[in-house]
């Protein structure tokens, strides 16, 4: 038995989509064509594509463009290429309806609406069909209404580029209040949190800032909007360590497999040594969670050391002295 | 480079490759077992291509190195969705698929000679009748098409479905499309969506974001159909080649766990040969076929969640028989007046544990597992607070004993200061 719906198809490829995007035009210059593929596609793609698209002497191996004066080139379509849904994109959509976090994002009454539309489309997986075994226990309420309206209001202000009036309990447990540009949502599968980056506005300065929503007691409009587009590389650059921490990883324990793919998640550099085995990991971090980040390290023990940066490596120092040290007093 | 080609016929090998270079970030060419140097060069082209901003050439002492270093969690599009949009196809397939939309797009309901006559008519473009018979019995299983039949004649309209319409009508969807695409489950299907609408996402970041899953995700869709219609499953795994060939392992399939520490995602099964639940890892499985119906399902199942609730991860342990538990007991220093984030780490992360306070700044978890050696990674995470570890087995606590003595000298001892 096999399935009839397949993700990897050229339905959903990248050469069909730049095709299309040329075909919608209603006329094209090879250099407009050349434009869109390296805006679309890979980056050998401007190698393969126009010699199949182009005509040369009025013909082409895909047929879909004719020119009458050889120097621009229109669709032979009669209406502009339409992108139809397939089944397996609607039965995702629907399989996500019943996710509450996909649910934050749209209004109730437009959620039933959708509900509707796909009343007969099959949901592609069941959430009970996943099991995260250690995902945190005390997740985000997503299914609380202050919580929601707060959420949407955020969102919206993130769209719409707007200062928000935040008010919400810190770290700890503190209520604090301030005004703030949020910049986008971050979601931790293993937190079951939403945070917020953003801006914040303090003694006519701004400066970084990371709020988590589930901690926001209100949010309220200000009236007021920036006209300009955060970088979010500069921003995220600030919010990184000043120095990556270097890690030996040794093979044993498998342990080069096994902190390969958990720290996968983060921007690293790697050397191995061939005769040994070991790996030279230099590792990039956001600051705020150097905490983690040293915890996830002292969780694979002597498999792997941390070198430098010595202040760094001081913390773990620190944390093995006292278990050294409770272990021998028991 | 003759006949190099960025798009390709099947996933699994480059499936493969782009794992490699993106876990391991420091193979060289020897390190792959390919065929021929030209398969690692192809591969690794095609990679290069496809991910350009991400990869990193290094001429390290042996040999130029490929590796791809993503920040994952401030990215807004997972950058291996890439290689899902890479299938190749033939100069047929994409002028059927342009020309038979637009010969449709008005609204009209065609029969198959009526769609040949109009493609040779509208187009100049003419084609056998076998070929566009297979184009449309794809799409409109594809649900592109939608096929009608009128006495015995069968006819084909466009489905009204397109991705622009859903977002157009459904204020939000966009937003929560952009969301699910990164952080949902099979979310390439979601960024397929949002690429066919020209959508990108600017709104959601996904932190502790393993990018790298989604290469299973076209084996996952077969597991879940597996699970959807209670049916045995039998699957190659990678790397394993006995006499040339890929051993053949077969189950029921019932769940897929992951770890969102570790970064592994499993596939629970019952194994009927060994009588016993396992889990496999996902990355470890080349290709799944979906088998026969599987009448002892539901009683499997039962007793498969009675079982689940004794996995601190995904082990069953190493036993071959089912429901033999260990307990595990781990006491635990935290200051109460000034460490509340300890206790409230204890309890949010003790999984099927129990947390207790048994003295002044002292707490114990304790859990019955099959696999206690799963607690102890975990537990690591509070070297410094450790009191005492019991139960499990010798080998358990005396590894962990060891590895608090190897890591003092490791950090601690004054001559490697």
């Amino acid at each position: 038995m096999k399935r009839k719906n397949n993700i990897f198809s050229e339905l959903y490829g990248t050469y069909y989509r730049t095709a299309a995007k040329i075909l919608a035009k209603d006329s094209v210059t090879e250099s407009d064509i050349y434009k869109i593929i390296s805006e679309e596609t890979f980056s050998d793609s401007a190698l393969f594509i126009p010699q199949k698209l182009i005509p040369r002497n009025g013909l082409s191996d895909w047929g879909l463009l004719f020119s009458k004066d050889g120097k621009s080139f229109s669709s032979v379509l009669n209406h502009k290429p339409l992108n139809i849904a397939t089944e397996l994109q609607k039965c995702w959509l629907k399989a996500q309806l019943s996710d509450p976090k996909f649910r934050l994002f749209i209004d109730d009454n437009v959620i039933e609406k959708l509900e509707k539309r796909l009343e007969s489309v099959k949901p592609l997986f069941s959430n009970s069909m996943f099991r995260s075994s250690d995902v945190f226990s005390d997740g985000d309420p997503y299914t609380d209404e202050n919580y929601i309206k707060n959420f949407r209001t955020i969102v919206n202000a993130i769209k719409a580029k707007e200062i928000i009036d935040v008010e919400f309990m810190s770290g700890r447990n503190e209520r604090k209040h301030g005004h703030f540009l949020p910049l986008r949502l971050e979601y931790s599968r293993k937190n079951d949190k939403f945070r917020i980056y953003c801006s914040a506005y303090h003694n006519r300065h701004w400066s970084n800032g990371l709020i988590n929503l589930g901690r926001i007691i209100s949010v309220k409009s200000i009236d007021s909007k920036v006209s300009y587009e955060t970088n979010m590389e500069e921003y995220f650059m600030l919010r990184k360590c000043t120095e990556p921490v270097i890690v030996e990883v040794t093979p044993e324990r498998n342990g080069v497999e096994r902190f390969m793919m958990e720290f996968a998640a983060y921007e690293k550099y790697t050397e191995r040594d061939l005769k040994t085995g070991v790996c030279t990991v230099k590792l990039w971090y956001d600051k705020a969670d150097e905490t983690e980040v040293l915890i996830r390290l002292l969780s694979f023990g002597p498999v792997i050391e941390i070198k430098a940066p010595q202040s760094f490596r001081a913390l773990a120092a620190e944390r093995v002295k006292n278990q050294y040290e409770l272990l021998n007093k028991a | 480079m003759a006949g190099f080609s960025e798009l390709i016929k099947s996933f699994d090998k480059t499936r493969d490759y782009v794992r490699d270079f993106f876990i391991y970030g420091c193979k060289v060419r020897n390190d792959f077992n390919a065929k021929s140097s030209r398969t690692y060069d192809d591969e690794k082209r095609r990679v290069e291509s496809w991910l350009g901003d991400y990869i990193h050439t290094d001429n390290s002492q042996r040999g130029k190195k490929v590796c791809i270093s993503v920040d994952s969690g401030h990215i807004s599009e997972n950058p291996l969705y890439k290689a899902y949009y890479s299938k190749s196809f033939t100069d047929n397939d994409i002028k059927l698929h342009f020309l038979l939309i637009d010969i449709l797009a008005d609204g009209e309901s065609l029969t198959l000679k009526e769609l040949v006559n109009r493609l040779a008519d509208d187009y100049g473009e003419i084609f056998d009748e076998q070929t566009v018979r297979n184009k449309l019995k794809e799409y409109s299983e594809e649900g592109v098409f939608i096929k009608e039949k009128q006495g015995k004649t069968d006819y084909f309209s466009l489905s009204p479905d397109t991705a622009e319409s859903f977002f157009g009508e459904y204020d939000g969807l966009d937003n929560a499309v952009k969301f699910a695409s990164e952080a949902g489950i099979f979310g390439v299907i979601g960024n397929s969506l949002l690429k066919a609408s020209d959508l990108k996402n600017d709104i959601v970041l996904n932190k502790h974001n393993y990018i790298v899953h989604t290469l299973e995700d076209e084996i996952l869709l077969d597991i879940v159909i597996a699970i959807e219609e209670k049916r045995f499953i039998s699957y190659e795994s990678f790397g394993r080649e006995k006499n040339g060939e890929l051993p053949e392992f077969s189950g029921v399939p019932f769940r897929i766990l992951s770890s969102m520490q570790t970064g592994r995602r499993y596939l629970a099964m019952y194994n009927r040969k060994y009588n016993r639940f396992n889990s496999v890892r996902l990355d470890s499985i080349k290709a799944v076929r979906i088998g026969e119906v599987c009448h002892e399902y539901d009683e499997l199942f039962e007793m498969y969640i009675k079982n689940e609730h004794k996995c601190f991860g995904v082990s069953f342990g190493r036993r071959t028989e089912l429901g033999h538990v260990e307990p595990i007991k781990l006491t635990i220093y935290a200051d109460e007046q000034k460490e509340n984030f300890i206790i409230n780490r204890l309890e949010r992360e003790k999984r099927c544990g129990t947390v207790e306070k048994v003295a002044e700044n002292t707490f114990t978890f304790t859990a019955d597992v099959f696999d206690p050696n799963e607690i102890m990674h975990w537990a690591k995470s509070f070297i410094g607070r450790i009191i005492s570890v019991e139960g499990g087995n010798e080998e358990i606590r005396s590894k962990f004993y060891n590895d608090i003595e190897r890591m003092n000298r490791m950090y601690c001892d004054e001559k490697k200061k």
